[in-house]
């Protein structure tokens, strides 16, 4: 069918004030996502975990029945702030968090730069601090899914199972620590991610990037720790940052011996950094001058 | 007018790529010429709010290009001229997301992306990955993600660049078919001057990033200069160069053939009589069209 035959004709719709005008950018960022090779069953590891601890949550209220699992030994199931420290601060999570943005985040800018798309979307109407929001939503939707919305179900089913509020009686702040660690976390990993993502146009070297400073950074630390003695060096660890500010805000002593505000200045400062390197990455047109 | 823009300035640094440019354009098909690095792009980027003036102002659909930017892009579709894309979707997945990020509903951008599928010709592969797109493929693509929304005004960067001769008169045709037909007013910057020729009918000449020219283009073809073509027998330099004495540019052909171009107020009988004074015969005389290379060629002052 040639072009004529088929004419133009205006479209007789109206345009919506949309509230969140990124919201198709978050949109199409986790379905391109869900359609990566081997991406739904790395999804699928990463939510075993949470399964397994709401396991443990409803164990923990049935341990009559489950007596004959459990061999007498029921400390290990005591749900206290030491439980859901455990589950968002274990290696294993933070890992696969990692693993999940190599996946959901490594293309989400170096895409466009590369295929010259950033115009696409500024031709569009929308701001640079819409097409931000939009790719970081991708990232909070996907960290959030094994952070904020697991911490916030094991304490309703805790609630549930026991069938009464003297967990939460115990620990008000619960709430608020699961809340304020998964928006650290999410915040942190989404400057992260897009800034890695922003300065280079090949995905799999950003891939690389995301991995590789991750694993550095922590193999870093245990060397000049090693050498130094001194365990200020954790400071150099993404990791470390994480799991030192992560334990004070569920009230443990934290791992390391240094304050840890200092490791969340660290994770501040780089996402301070990380935004400004987003700024003057995100633009329009490249200029070369 | 469509676009009005008042003492436009903007440097890349030391380099400055507009200087104190006013322009009114109307509706319609309107041509953006010039060189490369004349000032087209950097114009129509900062027509869409890419770019930030340095000074100037001017208004795009009524809407100031300094803090309206966001009214601009939605009532104004673009065709970039780099080949770009948005990798792992098809064609009507790529379509119907520029037209939710322009503001349409879900299901109505869906609509509208198969209906401009269908009309810039890619109803057979609009369910194809991008990445298997050929480049004619992608120009269409690249208009029809600029008619989704059905914009009032349209800017084609190099529309038919990369294309082959059908592709080309394809694209020309629905360039022509957009503006002519459907009352959408498109700017198109390009280098190729036939394409301009063949679809606008006003142009805006830039040349050194200053309005070299700008108007009908059948006046400035009329208005500038007369053009006739003509074969003398004998001594051509000495005749080329009363000619040129007259005020009048000569071209010579490969063929033999002398294009002069004569001021407006001189007459065509001046020939004859430097002819005669030459003692020249004139063998071919003919008062030819003014293409719009040849003006083109006079404003920018290159051959």
């Amino acid at each position: 069918m040639t072009i004529k035959e088929k004419g133009y004709a205006h479209w007789d719709g109206n345009f919506v004030a949309k509230k969140f005008p990124w919201w198709p950018i978050t949109r199409y960022g986790i379905k391109l996502t869900f359609r990566r090779k081997f991406f739904k069953l790395l999804f699928i590891m990463a939510l075993a975990p949470g399964l397994v601890f709401l396991a443990g949550i409803y164990i923990s209220e049935r341990l009559e029945d489950f007596r004959f699992m459990i061999q007498g030994d029921t400390q290990f199931l005591s749900i206290d702030p030491t439980y859901f420290k455990a589950y968002f601060t274990n290696e294993f999570m933070l890992f696969m968090i990692v693993m999940m943005l190599i996946f959901c985040g490594a293309g989400l800018i170096s895409d466009d730069l590369k295929f010259n798309s950033l115009q696409l979307y500024f031709s569009r109407p929308i701001s640079k601090s819409d097409y931000f929001m939009g790719k970081a939503a991708v990232i909070v939707f996907f960290v959030f899914v094994v952070t904020l919305i697991p911490g916030l179900i094991f304490i309703i089913m805790k609630l549930l199972f026991a069938g009464n509020f003297e967990f939460l009686a115990k620990y008000p702040w619960l709430p608020f620590s699961v809340i304020g660690y998964s928006f650290l976390v999410t915040i942190f990993f989404s400057f992260y991610t897009l800034f890695l993502s922003s300065i280079n146009k090949n995905r799999r070297y950003v891939a690389i990037l995301i991995f590789g400073l991750y694993i550095f950074t922590d193999i870093l630390f245990e060397i000049f720790e090693d050498i130094f003695r001194s365990e200020y060096f954790s400071l150099l660890s993404i990791r470390a940052n994480i799991q030192q500010v992560g334990y004070a805000l569920f009230r443990q002593n934290t791992p390391h011996d240094v304050p840890w505000v200092l490791a969340l200045a660290v994770i501040v400062g780089f996402c301070v950094l990380g935004g400004f390197v987003l700024k003057s990455k995100i633009k329009g047109v490249e200029i070369v001058k | 007018m469509s676009v009005e823009v008042k003492g436009l300035h903007f440097s890349y640094g030391r380099i400055k790529a507009l200087n104190a440019v006013d322009i009114s354009l109307p509706g319609g098909a309107i041509g953006l010429l010039g060189p490369n690095g004349a000032g087209k792009s950097t114009l129509l980027r900062i027509l869409l709010g890419f770019l930030k003036p340095d000074r100037g102002e001017g208004t795009v659909l009524g809407y100031n290009i300094k803090n309206q930017q966001q009214l601009i892009r939605r009532y104004v579709g673009y065709m970039p001229e780099d080949d770009c894309l948005i990798t792992g979707i098809d064609a009507v997945s790529f379509t119907s997301y520029m037209g939710e990020l322009s503001g349409m509903p879900r299901q109505e951008a869906m609509k509208r992306a198969h209906e401009v599928l269908f009309y810039v010709g890619l109803e057979e592969s609009r369910y194809r990955n991008l990445e298997t797109y050929s480049a004619g493929m992608r120009q269409r693509l690249k208009l029809a993600q600029a008619l989704v929304h059905d914009p009032k005004l349209i800017f084609l960067d190099e529309p038919t660049s990369g294309l082959d001769p059908q592709g080309r008169q394809e694209i020309l045709e629905l360039i022509l078919d957009v503006s002519a037909k459907k009352d959408i007013q498109v700017l198109i910057s390009s280098h190729i001057l036939p394409d301009i020729e063949g679809v606008c009918s006003y142009v805006l000449i830039l040349n050194k990033g200053q309005v070299a020219s700008q108007g009908n283009l059948d006046d400035l073809k009329q208005v500038n200069y007369s053009l006739y073509e003509l074969k003398i027998k004998g001594e051509e330099a000495g005749f080329v160069k009363g000619l040129e004495s007259m005020k009048c540019r000569v071209e010579q052909t490969e063929d033999g053939l002398l294009k002069v171009y004569m001021p407006p107020d001189a007459s065509p009988q001046q020939i004859f009589h430097l002819a005669a004074r030459e003692k020249q015969q004139i063998r071919h005389f003919v008062k030819s069209q003014t293409s719009l290379e040849d003006l083109f060629a006079k404003v920018v002052g290159v051959d």
